[in-house]
């Protein structure tokens, strides 16, 4: 019986693939095995049947459908693959917007900088003293952001002590 | 070249007005193609829709690389290869989707087949061409993908064994050995027909 590797080169020798040596080699073999030749015969008889008896398919579309088609496609590729012009007119809106764009940014930094810091200052600014008996000053000094309250005594009439024992500052 | 001109010029003629970027002269290059083209992709995929979208695929590739069409084999046998690439490429993808089962892989090794008996009566002897052609291509819808396209490629395109690897992105041997096998489940399939003729 023959083995897969010698089929294969009894199939590449009708094929003319081997090199002359091993085309010499398996000719020999072919000579004197009976098997080998059987093989071949039934190699050949399917290749010979197979070569030129193709069988014959035509399109199942009319030249103009098929044309057309292939037409669409090519011109929807060319578009695809052209670069996308820029309108003038979005130049131009851009040239307008982009300062104008920046200027509304710093305005909104602006805004919520002030709100944020009038909300600071109403924290502190506001304080509920609890005894009646007490009063208080504040004063917020702007250039190095500061607040200072004094405490007093209302039954006291001398309000403002140079040493006032209850002046707290509280840094902003 | 004028445009009327375009059916009594030769290939070379209108592949070099094409290549000028003339439509007129590439759709008659398609006219005179289309059906070889549609015919050597439905051979591969055994379906109509898909051989007619993938031969329109292939005329469009075609269009888009004319110009590195240099003429060193006739534009026919130019086309017919990108066809076979892209009918190739869409058996692999579709060959990704899908989980192979033993019985592929016994084909894809030759399987039991291999040592089947030899067919010693030649059983497309005597045929009609017509009923022979008939014949083969019933036979051919049998195979899997792998063995129809080294036969279609060995026995129909005239490609030699190194050629086909580089075209199906596989080894020599695997070449080898699908088409010895391709070729003897064609011989069984073959004798089958006859014999069911006989009954």
């Amino acid at each position: 019986m023959m083995n897969h590797d010698a089929q294969l080169r009894l199939q590449a020798y009708l094929d003319g693939e081997l090199p002359e040596q091993e085309a010499a080699e398996v000719k020999g073999r072919l000579a004197r095995d009976p098997e080998a030749q059987l093989l071949l015969a039934e190699l050949q008889n399917t290749s010979k049947a197979l070569s030129g008896h193709e069988a014959e398919a035509k399109l199942p579309e009319s030249r103009e459908f098929f044309w057309s088609r292939i037409q669409r496609e090519i011109q929807l590729q060319e578009r695809l693959a052209e670069p996308v012009p820029k309108a003038p007119w979005t130049s131009w809106l851009q040239g307008q917007f982009a300062p104008a764009g920046g200027l509304a940014f710093v305005a909104i930094l602006l805004t919520v900088l002030v709100f944020h810091s009038r909300a600071g200052a109403g924290q502190y600014g506001e304080m509920e003293l609890a005894s009646d008996d007490m009063g208080a000053y504040t004063f917020r000094d702007q250039k190095d952001k500061m607040t200072m309250v004094w405490f007093y005594d209302r039954n006291n009439d001398s309000q403002f002590t140079e040493t006032s024992p209850f002046a707290s500052v509280v840094p902003q | 070249m004028k445009t009327e001109d375009h059916s009594s010029a030769s290939d070379e003629q209108l592949v070099k007005a094409a290549k000028r970027g003339e439509m007129a002269a590439f759709e008659e290059l398609v006219a005179r193609h289309r059906d070889k083209i549609y015919a050597r992709a439905f051979s591969m995929m055994r379906n109509e829709d898909e051989a007619v979208d993938l031969s329109q695929e292939a005329w469009v590739k075609s269009w888009q690389r004319l110009k590195q069409f240099q003429g060193e084999s006739s534009f026919g046998t130019w086309m017919t290869r990108i066809v076979i690439n892209l009918c190739l490429d869409q058996l692999r993808k579709r060959k990704r989707q899908r989980t192979e089962s033993i019985e592929e892989m016994n084909e894809e090794s030759g399987g039991v087949e291999r040592q089947m008996p030899v067919v010693t009566t030649n059983p497309t002897e005597r045929l009609e061409r017509a009923e022979l052609r008939k014949r083969i291509d019933a036979a051919l819808g049998q195979l899997s993908h792998e063995h129809r396209t080294v036969l279609v490629l060995h026995e129909f395109e005239d490609m030699e064994y190194k050629e086909i690897a580089r075209t199906m992105e596989c080894s020599i041997g695997t070449v080898m050995s699908r088409l010895f096998y391709a070729r003897r489940k064609m011989a069984v399939l073959l004798a089958n027909l006859k014999t069911e003729e006989l009954k």
